[in-house]
C-alpha cells in the first residue's frame, strides 16, 4: 500500500507542477534557433557564419555591405562612416565619421578606436583571424600594419587611410569591426585571446550582449542609447542553442523558436502547411561537387613534382564522368524545388559575371561512354567494368559522415556509374578526417561542398600554386585559368573584369576539374509575427535592428 | 588490521594515479596520430595562410611529439591542462560548469535507477512469478535493448509535441529570470524530468534485473526458511538479512554506472540540449581540440575510478568480510 502512495506521488506531482508553471507574456522578444554554441563573440577571433552574425550586430565597421539582387553584387551602405572620398589613383580614402557612436559603456567613438583596430587585428601577438590579410597596406615583417605611415588623423570624426604603392585596394580592405581602444589597450596583447573581454564585450551595435550562458543561449538586447536604435526595435534577441535537428523542428512548430535555418527539403514541404510560418530559401551559396583529384597525390606527396592522377587526369574522363550523373534526379527527389543544377563554381546569384549561355551538363551515359571510349577505356572482359591495360576503373567515392543530401546521392551515382562502367565503392569519413585526408591529397574521388565568398573569389580555389592555394582541392592546373586570376587581381574596368570571368568559365566548363553538381537552398524558416527581415546570399540573419515583431 | 587496511588503500590510490597517468598518455598520442588538425579549421579563403601556421606555433603543434609530450608531463604534475584552443579559456575551467551539471544530473539519475528499481522489485517479488513480475521482467527486457535517443525522441513526441506538458529541450525556460523563485524552481523541475527519464529507464531495467535475481536467489536460501522457523518477521528478514546480501552485486554495477554517467550521456545531452560533459568531449574532438580531450578523458577517468571506489567502501560497510577482499 506505501509502495502504491509512493508511486502515485512520483508520477503526480510533476504533472501537477507543470500545470502551474508562471509563462510571463513577452511580445517583443524573437528566439532564433542555432544548432551550437559559438566559441566567441569577439571580432577578433569570430569566423564562422554564426559568430559573424553575432558580432555583427553587436560590432559596427566603418561601412556596411548589402546585397543588390539587380546585379548581383555588393554594394557599400554608410555605419560608422557617414561618407568617403577615394584618391583618383586609389592610393587613399578619406573616411567622414559619425560623431554620435558611444560604446555601451559610454565612452565616445573615434577615429583613434579605428585605428586601433588595424593595430590590433594585423598584431601577430594577437593572433586575430586577419592576421595577414592587410596586403595593400604597409605593414612591417610581422604582417603588422605600420599605423604611423597607414593612417593620418585629420579631424575626431575624420580619417584618410594609406595604401601601398602599386597595391589594388577597395573598400573590402576595411571591412571588419571597430573594437574599443579604451577598453584593449589596458590588456596584455598576449593575454587578448583569453581575457575576460572575449565575455563580457563592450560594443557599438543596435544591440548589446545581456548574457551568453553557454551551451544554453546567447541573448542580445537593444542598445537604445546607439544611433541605429528606433522606435519598434524587438527588445531581446535570444540565440537559443539546440543541437538536434529534431527538437529544433518541434520547437518551430510549436512557437518556441521564431527563425531557423538549414531546414531539411523534406520537411519545408510539411512546414509549409503551418499557417503561422513562413519559408524563405536562399539560392546560391552552397553547391555540391564531386571532387577528382586531378594529380597523383601519393607522387606528389613524396616528390613534390604533378603528374597526371592515372584515372582522373584526364579533361576528357572528367567531362565523361560528369555526362554518367544524373543530377535531376537527386533535384527531383531530394532536393526537390530547393536547388538548381550547377554548371560552374560562379554562382547564379553573381547576374553580371554569371554566363548563361553554358548550359548544365546533361545526363548522358552514351555519350560518358563515348568519352570514355575515346582516352582507351573499354571492357574488353565483359565483366561489366571497363578497363585500360591492366587497370580497371575502380575507386572508392568519400563522402563525409552525417550527411544524408550526400549518403543518398552517392547511391544515385554509384548506379549511374556502374551503368557507364565505373566501378565504385562508397566510403563514409568522419568530417575532421575526410578534410585532413582532402587538404593531404590523399583521397582522390570525394563529394563535399563549397560555401562561396562574396564577392567573388576565385583565385583560393583554382589558381595552380598547390603550396599557396591549398582550398584548390582538385588540384587543377591551367596557365590560362591563372592568367585570368592574375588578371583579376589588378585594377582593370568592370567589363574587362565580366569578360575574364566569362572565359574562366567557359575554361572550368570544358576541363570539369570536378563534377558541379546542384547549388543547394539554404531554407530558411520564421515565425509569420516577425516582419522587415532581409534574407538575401549575403545572410538569412541580417540587420536585426531594422526586423519588428506584429503579433 | 587497521594498519593494512590503510596501506592497502594508499595502494590502491596509487595504482589509481598510475592508471589516470597512463590513460592521459595513450590520449596525448592517440588525438595527434589520429587525422585531423586543430587549425585546418584556418584553412579558409578569408583568412591568410600565416595564420595557420601562427597558430601552430602558438599551440606548439610544430614541435616535434616528444618536446610536446614532455612539456604537458611538466604541466599536468601542477594541475595544468593548457588552454582550450577553441573556447580560449583554461581547460579545468571550461570543464568546470559542464561537470557540476552532470555531476548533479548523473547523482539524480542513480538515486531514481536506484530508488525505483527497488521499489519495482518489491512489488514483484510480493508474489513471485505473478503477472506483475513476469511483466516487469518483459518490459525491462524492452527497455534494457531500445536506444536512449528512441526513448528520448517518443518521450519528446508524447509529452512535449502531443500533450504540451513538458518543454522540448534545454534546462530552463527563456523567461527564466523574469519567474518568482517558485517560479524558478518549477522551471529546471519540468525541463528536467524529461532528460532525466530517458537517462534512467535503461539503468532502472538493468538494476530491477540485477537486484530481483540476486534476491529471488537469497529467497530460496536455507537460512531464510530457518529464520523464519526462529519466529522472524518478514519485515526483519528482509532489512537484516536479504537486503544486505542481495544489495552487494548492484552496489559493484552501479558504481560502474555512476562512473559512466559521470563521463557524459551524450545523446540525452544532445536531444535535450542539456550543457553536460557527453557534448562537450565529443565538442572537443570534433574540434581537434587537443587539450580539452585530454582534460575531459583526465575528469572521465578521474570519476569512474572514484566512483568504484565509493561502491568498494559502501560494500565493506555492509559487509566487513570484505575488507580482506580490498586488501587483496
Amino acid at each position: 500500500m506505501r509502495i502504491k502512495k509512493i508511486f502515485l506521488l512520483l508520477f503526480i506531482i510533476p504533472l501537477l507542477i507543470s500545470c502551474t508553471t508562471e509563462k510571463p507574456e513577452v511580445t517583443n522578444r524573437i528566439v532564433i534557433a542555432l544548432s551550437a554554441d559559438v566559441e566567441t563573440i569577439n571580432p577578433l577571433y569570430a569566423f564562422t557564419v554564426d559568430e559573424g552574425t553575432l558580432t555583427e550586430t553587436l560590432f559596427l565597421s566603418l561601412i556596411q555591405f548589402e546585397w543588390d539582387n539587380n546585379i548581383g553584387d555588393l554594394i557599400p551602405k554608410q555605419m560608422l562612416a557617414t561618407s568617403w572620398q577615394w584618391a583618383s589613383d586609389s592610393s587613399f580614402v578619406i573616411f567622414n565619421l559619425r560623431d554620435n557612436v558611444n560604446w555601451s559603456d559610454g565612452q565616445k567613438f573615434s577615429t583613434s578606436d579605428v585605428v586601433y583596430s588595424f593595430d590590433l587585428y594585423s598584431d601577430p601577438k594577437v593572433q586575430s583571424r586577419l592576421y595577414g590579410s592587410f596586403i595593400n597596406f604597409y605593414t612591417d615583417s610581422e604582417n603588422h600594419v605600420d599605423t604611423a605611415k597607414t593612417f593620418e588623423i585629420l579631424s575626431p570624426t575624420k580619417i584618410k587611410i594609406k595604401f601601398l604603392p602599386g597595391s589594388v585596394p577597395s573598400l573590402l580592405d576595411v571591412i571588419f569591426p571597430v573594437i574599443p581602444k579604451h577598453v584593449y589597450e589596458k590588456i596584455n596583447r598576449e593575454s587578448v585571446p583569453t581575457a575576460e573581454i572575449n565575455f563580457n564585450p563592450i560594443t557599438s551595435g543596435a544591440y548589446k550582449l545581456k548574457k551568453w550562458e553557454r551551451n544554453q543561449m546567447i541573448v542580445l538586447e537593444a542598445n537604445k542609447k546607439s544611433f541605429l536604435y528606433k522606435n519598434g526595435m524587438i527588445d531581446e534577441v535570444l540565440f537559443k542553442i539546440v543541437p538536434d535537428y529534431s527538437s529544433r523542428l518541434t520547437q518551430l512548430k510549436k512557437g518556441e523558436i521564431d527563425f531557423c535555418e538549414l531546414i531539411k527539403p523534406s520537411d519545408a514541404a510539411d512546414l509549409k502547411k503551418l499557417k503561422n510560418l513562413i519559408i524563405e530559401p536562399v539560392t546560391g551559396r552552397e553547391y555540391d561537387y564531386i571532387g577528382w583529384n586531378n594529380i597523383d597525390g601519393d607522387y606528389y606527396n613524396k616528390t613534390k613534382n604533378i603528374r597526371p592522377n592515372k584515372l582522373f587526369g584526364s579533361s576528357k574522363i572528367r567531362l565523361a564522368l560528369s555526362y554518367a550523373v544524373n543530377r535531376d534526379e537527386i533535384l527531383s527527389e531530394y532536393l526537390r524545388e530547393y536547388g538548381q543544377a550547377a554548371v560552374t563554381p560562379v554562382s547564379p546569384i553573381f547576374k553580371t559575371y554569371f554566363d548563361e549561355t553554358l548550359k548544365p551538363i546533361e545526363f548522358n551515359p552514351e555519350k560518358a561512354k563515348e568519352l570514355l571510349k575515346e582516352e582507351g577505356w573499354q571492357d574488353l572482359n565483359k565483366d561489366g567494368i571497363l578497363e585500360k591495360g591492366n587497370t580497371n576503373f575502380s575507386f572508392t567515392l568519400f563522402i563525409p559522415s552525417g550527411n544524408p543530401l550526400r549518403e543518398y546521392a552517392a547511391t544515385i551515382i554509384k548506379n549511374n556509374l556502374k551503368a557507364v562502367g565505373v566501378e565504385i565503392k562508397v566510403e563514409k569519413l568522419e568530417l575532421g578526417a575526410f578534410i585532413d585526408n582532402i587538404i593531404n591529397k590523399k583521397i582522390d574521388a570525394w563529394m563535399a561542398s563549397w560555401y562561396i565568398q562574396v564577392p567573388l573569389e576565385l583565385k583560393s580555389y583554382w589558381h595552380s600554386d598547390l603550396e599557396k592555394t591549398p582550398l584548390n582541392f582538385c588540384n587543377y592546373r591551367n596557365n590560362d585559368v591563372d592568367l585570368i586570376i592574375r588578371k583579376l587581381d589588378k585594377n582593370i574596368s568592370s567589363q574587362e573584369r565580366i569578360n575574364l570571368v566569362k572565359k574562366f568559365q567557359g575554361l572550368i566548363y570544358s576541363d570539369q576539374p570536378a563534377t558541379f553538381l546542384y547549388w543547394t537552398d539554404n531554407i530558411i524558416v520564421h515565425n509569420r509575427r516577425i516582419i522587415d527581415l532581409t534574407i538575401d546570399p549575403l545572410g538569412a540573419i541580417q540587420k536585426i535592428w531594422e526586423w519588428r515583431v506584429n503579433n | 588490521m587497521k594498519s593494512e587496511f590503510y596501506k592497502a588503500l594508499l595502494k590502491r590510490l596509487l595504482s589509481s594515479l598510475i592508471v589516470l597517468f597512463l590513460l592521459v598518455t595513450f590520449i596525448f598520442f592517440l588525438v595527434r596520430m589520429a587525422p585531423g588538425d586543430p587549425t585546418q579549421k584556418y584553412i579558409s579563403p578569408q583568412l591568410s595562410p600565416e595564420l595557420a601556421q601562427q597558430i601552430s606555433e602558438s599551440f606548439n603543434l610544430n614541435q616535434p611529439l616528444y618536446v610536446q609530450y614532455f612539456s604537458f608531463v611538466k604541466n599536468i604534475f601542477t594541475g595544468d591542462f593548457g588552454v582550450s584552443y577553441n573556447y580560449r579559456q583554461p581547460v579545468l575551467y571550461v570543464i568546470k560548469d559542464y561537470f557540476l551539471f552532470t555531476l548533479l544530473f548523473s547523482s539524480i539519475s542513480l538515486i531514481i535507477q536506484l530508488f525505483v528499481s527497488y521499489l519495482f522489485v518489491r512489488l514483484a517479488l510480493r508474489k513471485a512469478g505473478g503477472a506483475l513480475d513476469r511483466t516487469l521482467s518483459k518490459y525491462s527486457l524492452i527497455l534494457f535493448a531500445t536506444p536512449s535517443f528512441v526513448l528520448g525522441l517518443i518521450l519528446v513526441y508524447f509529452f512535449s509535441v502531443q500533450l504540451d506538458l513538458l518543454p522540448t529541450s534545454g534546462i530552463k525556460s527563456i523567461y527564466h529570470d523574469d519567474l518568482s523563485s517558485l517560479g524558478k524552481l518549477n522551471d529546471y523541475f519540468i525541463h528536467i524530468i524529461l532528460p532525466l527519464v530517458t537517462l534512467s529507464l535503461a539503468g532502472i531495467a538493468v538494476f530491477y534485473r540485477y537486484l530481483r535475481d540476486s534476491m529471488e536467489d537469497i529467497f530460496s536460501q536455507s537460512f531464510i526458511t530457518n529464520l523464519r522457523a526462529s519466529g522472524y518477521t518478514e519485515k526483519q528478514i528482509f532489512n537484516k538479512h536479504i537486503l544486505p546480501n542481495a544489495i552487494r552485486p548492484l552496489i559493484s554495477v552501479a558504481g560502474i554506472e555512476f562512473g559512466i554517467l559521470l563521463g557524459g550521456a551524450l545523446i540525452t545531452e544532445v536531444i535535450f540540449s542539456l550543457p553536460g560533459m557527453g557534448r562537450l568531449t565529443v565538442a572537443a574532438i570534433f574540434n581537434r581540440d587537443f587539450p580539452l580531450i585530454i582534460g575531459c578523458s583526465f575528469v572521465a577517468g578521474l570519476m569512474m575510478i572514484v566512483s568504484n571506489f565509493i561502491a568498494d567502501l559502501i560494500k565493506i560497510k555492509i559487509d566487513k568480510r570484505l575488507v580482506k577482499e580490498l586488501m587483496q
